[in-house]
């Protein structure tokens, strides 16, 4: 059985997700007397069109544009060939110039979409990139995505409820306002924190998928490393009046619970432990 | 006599406007997951933001932590 880790670990947080759902729920079919039938419909709405707008902004914001084929043959022959062994769809391949070393992965199996950027390709090597890419194609193929858009969808709907529910509550003078903007942002927050656990673990499975299609995590750790060092080359020349108020950038025990991802030190430990 | 949902504003709102102060990155983030590429504002690997969000959501947070030091106030003196 594949991924057993995972699927043990979304049972979990999945059971949490549920109960706070569960209770939105309730909380809306007590306060405006809805069906249940209408709640869950209103639910996979709204998870449906922030799916479709999320994914479309998120090709907007960095001004992705399709590759060609004809552009980056070699690019293309790989995500193919990945793809095939992963037995997923070859997904849509686009470029955009984002300033840094980065890519990324949207949408579901069979519908999937990976925007790398120009700065990625001109710093890693060819086999750094097959690395990033099959990370980014077992993020596809682990419907990763679709889990994180779900987990922000359920996190927002309880937000949204917990906001009203102070709001109707209350006698509407401006603490009441107050309180219910800061109580919906804090709910918001603590649901997240159950998505950012299971984001954090999903990199870790990401990285072992990509490291098991090509043979060794070595590419991977490499890309990683690279990029890494690069980033904190610049880190001492910007930010740093944002970063003395940033008391847990040190990536200490509260960092890591608000991080989706992992470390990179520990991810490049475990790739080349492999 | 004190009013228990204004102290609750204060209280909470003190939390969030220090959470904001504090780890900026993460507020940005709870509202961003699922719905913004990773590592915009920094790297591959990453779930760096960008300068620009970060001084917002302290700017908010500075925002946040004053109102809620203002119903505190009002609301135990």
């Amino acid at each position: 059985m594949r991924h057993v880790g995972l699927k043990a670990r979304m049972a979990v947080v999945g059971s949490i997700l549920f109960g706070f759902y569960a209770v939105a729920a309730v909380v809306v079919m007590g306060v405006f007397q809805w069906p249940l039938a209408l709640v869950l419909l209103g639910s996979v709405l709204f998870v449906g069109v922030q799916y479709k707008i999320g994914k479309w902004m998120a090709l907007r914001s960095v001004g992705a544009e399709d590759l060609p084929e004809e552009r980056a043959p070699d690019l293309h022959r790989r995500v193919e060939s990945l793809s095939r062994d992963m037995g997923i769809d070859k997904p849509r391949l686009m470029i955009a110039s984002m300033g840094v070393p980065n890519a990324f992965a949207v949408g579901r199996k069979g519908a999937g979409t990976v925007v790398v950027s120009q700065e990625l390709l001109r710093t890693l090597d060819d086999d750094e990139v097959e690395g990033v890419l099959a990370h980014e194609l077992a993020h596809i193929r682990n419907r990763d995505v679709v889990m994180m858009v779900l987990g922000q969808g359920i996190a927002s709907i309880v937000a949204i409820v917990a906001q009203w529910a102070v709001l109707l509550t209350g006698d509407n003078d401006i603490a009441d306002f107050f309180l219910a903007i800061v109580v919906g942002q804090l709910t918001q927050m603590l649901v997240m924190l159950f998505v950012f656990a299971i984001s954090r673990y999903r990199e870790y499975v990401a990285d072992s998928d990509a490291a098991a299609e090509i043979g060794s995590g070595e590419p991977l750790a490499r890309a990683l490393e690279k990029i890494s060092s690069g980033a904190q080359r610049r880190d001492g020349e910007v930010d740093a009046q944002v970063n003395a108020l940033c008391i847990f950038d040190d990536r200490g025990g509260l960092a890591n619970l608000l991080a989706t991802h992992p470390p990179v030190e520990k991810r490049i430990e475990r790739l080349r432990s492999r | 006599m004190t009013d228990i949902r204004t102290l609750l504003a204060a209280v909470l709102g003190v939390i969030l406007g220090l959470l904001c102060l504090l780890a900026p990155e993460a507020v940005v983030r709870a509202q961003t997951v699922g719905r913004r590429p990773d590592g915009r504002g920094g790297e591959y690997g990453t779930d760096a933001d960008s300068d620009r969000w970060r001084r917002l959501v302290q700017v908010l947070g500075g925002g946040c932590l004053l109102l809620g030091l203002y119903f505190g106030y009002t609301t135990l003196w």
